[in-house]
């Protein structure tokens, strides 16, 4: 139990401020808890995908700050994906694709090239905002309604059953993501590899490790969760793609990266915080239960991010080399 | 060293790429008798259309206001045209295009246009401007510059006198854009119209967090949706533009899309413009751009017509496929609402 606090103090923080908040709400009333719940984990789910994206990258030791580009690039592809071939799978596929093959130009560049990673990272945002607005087309619609599933016996669990067990299949797949990076990252061969070339790539290569040919795998990889963060924005959270659709949502994820320690999993537990201030913020607007304008009911996310931030944070540690290119036979 | 410099050319792409928006929009020909070489003349109307970044069948502002010239001078007789706009930063050179030709009159769709608009009428002092939904310069607002503007709070009030009548839980929702004039007077009148119908209704309202990205952010107003639905909502008036359309959208995906949950559309006929909101969409809270437009173009050619605000008309659009769902009396007192806001009878009491 100390140990588990030791290692993990944010996520455990968070995740009791979170649940003491849910139980407060399930008081005053059950239709309400809930429904601030999903739309915590609604704003959540995409920046958990972005988050991890930037995880897994900089776990390896790439800095990846073109994640809101990836996103909107993916969110672009599969929404016009899919409305121009009528088939909402084969929007999801290039939504995926859209995500990889920008991630591995960004692999190519970073690693292979030993470009700026920062810029890199400016490069796809900047040309996701410009390819994006141009070829946007307006009057255009999915061929159908994403599907939403239900999984058996956990969706009827009190609270959270409906919330997180009754949703769209991404916002399902993420909670299955999260738990399975945690685990890859944290105990598999592939994981203390990965935290090896973030860590020490010289000591990595010297054990015989294939420093660029992991990172340039790792990178392109992580392309695929950014391209489900977009087509979630496009095709499951909306039904339609707009210019700026993103919103920064691949900046705030940067920030719970961090906020997040790096982890999966506290990653995870941070976002759903911000997805819950968030929920508190639009609520108390909507029940005008205290008269402050609500221009600054809505800095409520941020205030409270940075209180979480000075309080539970503080000795958090980025991978040690990350944003350093490596050579072969240097350092 | 050959590789960084293939490098260097990957910025360069970009840029180019995103410099690619800059493009102008071509001219298209409209309907009309004579030709626009005919405009110099005194006797000929002519009638030119800048649409805002849209195409002119957008099913919205754009065709709206296109279809009031059309008919203006369909039954006048003249020439009209338009000239769609594929970026913000050609309004100017769009509009100089009817100018250089001596048209009589121009409209320009949307508030985005508003500031190139007032430039123009200040370089043109002879041609008359009709700026759809756009608003007058703060001081020294051109003589020749009309702004079309519609009483938002009554649109809003007829909608939400029949969101009150619709209602079994009681409880309606609004997901609002940027809290800007407009769209405060959208939502107050909204309350203001289903509060006179039960006293006790509850309505919330929900505006986007101030930022960039208030009307362009469905994932925003979807989220909102969900959440006012789980509260029990079971009409949703989504203003906002594409952040409400988001909303519009997610009710629609709800169980019981409408027949026990609905959604109301603002600003233009949203069954049009949002089709996957059909399915919950029951009315949209509209502006009238259409009849609007015609009764200024009829006053260019009678010479009535003065600078500042000109008041529109405001309506809800059609029920389309949900008329069933509107019981026959609801429909009556509606329709009763909607004509006495017009004739001035019933005022809706929204102040800012």
């Amino acid at each position: 139990m100390e140990r588990l606090w030791e290692k993990n103090r944010v996520a455990v923080i968070l995740s009791a401020v979170v649940i003491v908040g849910m139980y407060v709400f399930w008081f005053m009333g059950k239709a309400r808890a809930e429904s601030m719940l999903t739309s915590a984990w609604g704003f959540a789910v995409p920046l958990i995908l972005a988050a991890l994206v930037g995880v897994v990258g900089e776990r390896s030791g790439v800095v990846n700050i073109g994640i809101e580009g990836q996103m909107l690039i993916s969110a672009f592809a599969a929404f016009f994906g899919a409305a121009l071939t009528g088939s909402l799978i084969i929007g999801v596929l290039l939504g995926l694709g859209a995500g990889m093959l920008l991630g591995g130009f960004l692999a190519w560049t970073a690693v292979k090239l030993r470009t700026d990673q920062i810029i890199a990272g400016v490069v796809i945002n900047i040309a996701a905002t410009g390819i994006t607005s141009f070829f946007y087309k307006q009057g255009q619609t999915l061929p159908g309604v994403f599907p939403r599933w239900e999984i058996p016996l956990l969706k009827d669990l009190p609270l959270v059953g409906k919330v997180f067990f009754a949703n769209g299949p991404f916002a399902l797949a993420t909670i299955l993501i999260v738990i399975v990076l945690n685990y890859l990252l944290f105990r598999t061969r592939w994981g203390l590899r990965t935290r090896a070339i973030g860590e020490y790539p010289q000591a990595a290569d010297t054990a015989g490790i294939d420093v660029i040919r992991m990172r340039l795998v790792n990178v392109t990889l992580a392309g695929l969760l950014a391209g489900a963060a977009g087509a979630f924005l496009s095709m499951e959270a909306s039904s339609t793609f707009e210019r700026g659709i993103t919103a920064d949502r691949g900046f705030l994820a940067l920030a719970i990266m961090i906020f997040g320690a790096w982890k999966p999993l506290q990653a995870a537990a941070a976002a759903l915080f911000f997805g819950f201030a968030q929920a508190i913020a639009s609520q108390l607007q909507a029940d005008k239960v205290v008269d402050i304008p609500q221009q600054l009911i809505n800095t409520l996310p941020y205030v409270l991010t940075l209180i979480v931030l000075a309080v539970a944070a503080g000795r958090v540690r980025a991978p040690a080399a990350e944003g350093v290119p490596f050579v072969k036979g240097q350092g | 060293m050959k590789a960084k410099r293939a490098l260097a050319l990957v910025p360069v792409l970009a840029l180019a790429l995103a410099g690619c928006g800059g493009s102008s929009g071509g001219g298209n020909a409209g309907g009309g008798g004579a030709t626009d070489a005919d405009c110099a003349k005194a006797e000929v109307l002519c009638v030119g259309l800048v649409t805002d970044t849209g195409k002119v069948d957008d099913k919205s502002f754009n065709q709206s206001a296109w279809e009031g010239v059309q008919a203006a001078v369909k039954e006048l007789g003249g020439v009209s045209k338009y000239v769609e706009t594929t970026d913000t930063k050609d309004y100017g050179n769009n509009i100089k295009q009817f100018t250089d030709k001596k048209y009589d009159a121009i409209v320009t769709v949307g508030f985005l246009m508003a500031d190139a608009t007032a430039a123009a009428a200040k370089g043109s002092p002879d041609v008359k401007f009709i700026g759809v939904d756009q608003a007058q310069p703060e001081k020294d607002a051109p003589a020749n510059y009309t702004s079309l503007v519609f009483p938002e709070d009554q649109a809003g009030y007829a909608a939400g006198v029949l969101a009150a009548k619709l209602t079994k839980t009681g409880k309606l929702a609004q997901v609002l854009g940027l809290q800007i004039p407009p769209v405060e007077k959208f939502a107050k009148g909204f309350e203001a119209g289903a509060k006179s119908v039960k006293s006790d209704i509850q309505v919330t309202a929900v505006y986007h967090p101030a930022g960039t990205n208030a009307f362009t952010d469905p994932v925003w107003g979807g989220n909102e949706a969900k959440k006012a639905l789980a509260q029990g909502a079971d009409v949703v008036f989504g203003a906002g533009g594409k952040t409400g359309n988001g909303a519009l959208a997610e009710v629609a995906k709800a169980s019981g899309a409408g027949t026990s949950v609905f959604c109301i559309g603002v600003d233009t006929d949203q069954w049009n413009t949002v089709p996957e909101a059909q399915k919950c969409l029951v009315t949209s809270a509209m502006k009238n751009i259409t009849l609007g437009v015609t009764d200024l173009v009829k006053q260019v050619k009678a010479g009535s017509i003065k600078g500042g605000y000109f008041n529109g008309t405001t309506g809800l659009a059609d029920y389309h496929d949900l008329k069933g769902a509107v019981p026959a009396d609801v429909q009556t007192a509606v329709a009763d609402v909607v004509k006495g806001l017009a004739d001035g009878s019933l005022k809706t009491g929204v102040t800012l």
